[in-house]
């Protein structure tokens, strides 16, 4: 029983099967006194029978069934051979390919706490005659020990596999994530906004925004899965489209040579359904091919309505394309908005089996195409996830959003005569309501146009040109530039002070409005165009300045 | 728009956008008025510098004979515009209650 308990302790610490089972063999050599003893572990797929360590002796396999082991393993049953050559059920060849002569025999499954089997254990050749009773209950308790000890490392085993796995996979996701856009690209007069949700680790989707040349490459893309492979896919996918547009490939060359090459790598039964357009923000038109990657909607921001766009071709990979339709042209106005959603999104069910729909992702884009796109991707989240609520998420979610901005400016001409304040303020106020710019800015700017127009007047009497006001909405308040054409340079940011604190005697009406305007606007800035004889004057207003406007 | 009137305590009533626009025919107006007037500010919207000079004109021309303006009923953001120009220690002001 000390030796038992010796050769548990024994087996409490080794991590590693080789190690633990060299611990089992001499524990059950010493405790009965054996010259030999080997461990059989049960190969439950291949029902065979592993002899993974026995001293001396290179692993060999059996088939489950075969010879005193198999037999063993088969009844599970202790079997105690005191003469094995005279047993019809010893198989000799262990012996003849170990050279080993094996006399007595002591074998004894090992089976878990789950009462499965997980080997078999062999005693040979006691020193002191065949084994007896007293034998088999100490190689019974050991063998109790060996299989738990067995199973722990075997699962420990598992434990570390799935580890690995795991790991591997997280790199795997941060390659992937790498390939995305880690900020949205600036483009003059767009806002964007994308996100991208794996269901598991990695996804099969992917997107891009990217500035290729002037044009703003838009891509989204939804392997057929998810998980690791249609990871790998759409990445490849990715890196290909990115390379072809900035080695300068036409959007039919790209998305025809990518649809190829997919086809030639992909396995038969997996596909990819992207969105790959090219958007001059010059022009405002985007052109696309769409490879079954819908529904691609146009947010209509004049008549707050979707206009919804058809594939131009089958998925990517699917097949080689020997006739392509023209691309998707559409020419986007102030306010529209390019929405870009996978199907993670619209076929998001909730507990009740309902699915999120197209008509929740165009209620919300209806609600804030006023507000950012980032805001927007933010807002597509929050109710995707209020949806769902407990339910859990089955697929990728992936979503792009190009908005042209809205006209933020208000340009007019007015002739250089006092008459024409009226005509100023009357525009200042059009302008205010239909840019949003807060009212309360109002009596402000007209002092400053007012004052800023009249100088024009008086000094530029040369001029015949019109004079222009532009107003422009910015955050939090107003851009004003007053144009001034055919005139001499004044700079009105160098023109002197004038000294508020002067008795009434010495007070003069002059200066006093650039004064105001100084006190007034944020900022000031004046630049004059030599070969126009252009002066301009632009003049930032906001809410935070140090205005203080009405009420 | 401006309205430039007298009332019947002799006070004149100010009403409207006194700009560049209007800066004549309030100077004009106010070119005949004498002694210490009151100036009835509560309908006035809105005055630039040229109406700020209109009224210095004025103030000094009546200043020089022991007159003076007297403004009441000025709105908030115009008193701002007094005050940014010096114009409130030229005038006695009297705020919109």
């Amino acid at each position: 029983m000390e030796a038992i308990l010796r050769v548990t302790r024994g087996l409490a610490a080794p991590f590693d099967l080789s190690t633990m089972l060299g611990e089992v063999v001499s524990a059950a050599k010493q405790v009965l006194g054996a010259e030999r003893g080997s461990v059989w572990l049960y190969d439950a797929a291949a029902n065979e029978l592993v002899l993974e360590v026995a001293t001396g002796i290179k692993p060999i396999r059996v088939p489950s069934g075969t010879g005193i082991v198999g037999a063993c393993a088969r009844e599970r049953v202790i079997i105690n051979v005191p003469d094995c050559y005279a047993d019809p059920r010893f198989d000799p060849s262990v012996d003849k390919a170990s050279g080993y002569r094996t006399r007595s025999l002591l074998t004894l499954p090992l089976v878990d706490h789950k009462d499965s089997l997980v080997g078999v254990m062999q005693v040979l050749n006691k020193r002191a005659g065949p084994f007896d009773a007293y034998d088999e209950a100490l190689a019974t308790a050991l063998a109790a020990q060996c299989a738990v000890a067995l199973q722990r490392v075997r699962m420990t085993a598992a434990l570390i596999e799935g580890e690995r796995m795991r790991q591997a996979l997280e790199m795997a996701r941060v390659v992937q994530m790498s390939t995305l856009p880690t900020t949205m690209p600036a483009v003059p007069s767009y806002d964007v906004g994308a996100m991208f949700e794996p269901a598991e680790l990695t996804g099969g989707d992917t997107y891009d925004l990217a500035l290729v040349d002037e044009r703003l490459l838009v891509v989204l893309g939804d392997a057929t899965g998810h998980g690791i492979a249609p990871a790998l896919s759409v990445t490849q996918m990715h890196a290909m489209l990115r390379m072809a547009f900035r080695l300068g490939a036409d959007l039919e060359t790209a998305f025809v040579q990518v649809n190829d090459r997919l086809a030639e790598t992909l396995a038969d039964d997996r596909f990819i359904t992207a969105f790959i357009g090219l958007l001059d923000p010059a022009t405002h038109e985007l052109t696309f091919h769409s490879g079954g990657q819908g529904p691609v909607f146009v947010y209509r921001a004049a008549t707050k309505t979707f206009e919804r766009y058809k594939p131009t071709s089958f998925p990517l990979g699917a097949m080689r394309v020997t006739a392509l339709r023209p691309a998707t042209k559409v020419q986007l106005l102030p306010g529209d908005i390019l929405v870009l959603v996978s199907d993670g999104v619209y076929e998001y069910e909730n507990a009740s089996g309902e699915a999120f729909g197209e008509a929740r992702v165009q209620q919300l884009v209806a609600k804030v195409h006023a507000g950012s796109m980032a805001d927007l991707v933010a807002g597509l989240m929050n109710d995707v996830r209020t949806f769902a609520s407990s339910a859990k998420q089955e697929d990728d979610i992936t979503a792009v959003f190009v908005k042209r901005l809205p006209e933020n400016r208000r340009t007019a001409e007015f002739a250089r005569h006092f008459t024409a304040i009226p005509e100023l303020v009357a525009f200042s106020a059009g302008a205010f309501a239909e840019l949003g710019i807060d009212p309360s800015l109002g009596p402000t700017v007209d002092l400053a146009v007012e004052e800023l127009f009249t100088n024009m007047v008086k000094y530029g009497a040369g001029s015949t040109a019109p004079v222009g006001l532009t107003l422009a909405a910015i955050a939090g308040g107003v851009e004003v530039t007053l144009v001034d054409r055919d005139v001499e340079p004044f700079d009105i940011t160098r023109s002197p002070d004038v000294d508020i604190d002067a008795p009434i005697e010495k007070r003069e009406p002059g200066g006093l409005g650039l004064h105001l305007i100084r006190k007034l606007a944020e900022s000031v800035t004046y630049t004059y165009a030599q070969e126009r004889r252009e002066s301009r004057i632009s003049l930032r207003f906001t809410g935070s300045g140090r205005t203080s406007g009405s009420r | 728009m401006l309205a430039i009137e007298y009332r019947q305590d002799g006070a004149v009533v100010l009403a409207g956008r006194l700009d560049a626009s209007q800066a004549e025919a309030a100077q004009a107006f106010l070119d005949k008025v004498q002694g210490t007037v009151t100036l009835d500010c509560n309908g006035l919207e809105y005055i630039s510098s040229a109406g700020l000079g209109v009224l210095l004109k004025t103030q000094k021309r009546l200043l020089a004979a022991a007159g003076k303006l007297r403004l009441v009923g000025l709105k908030p953001h115009l008193r701002d515009i007094f005050t940014y120009s010096g114009f409130d220690q030229l005038f006695e002001i009297e705020s919109a209650s």
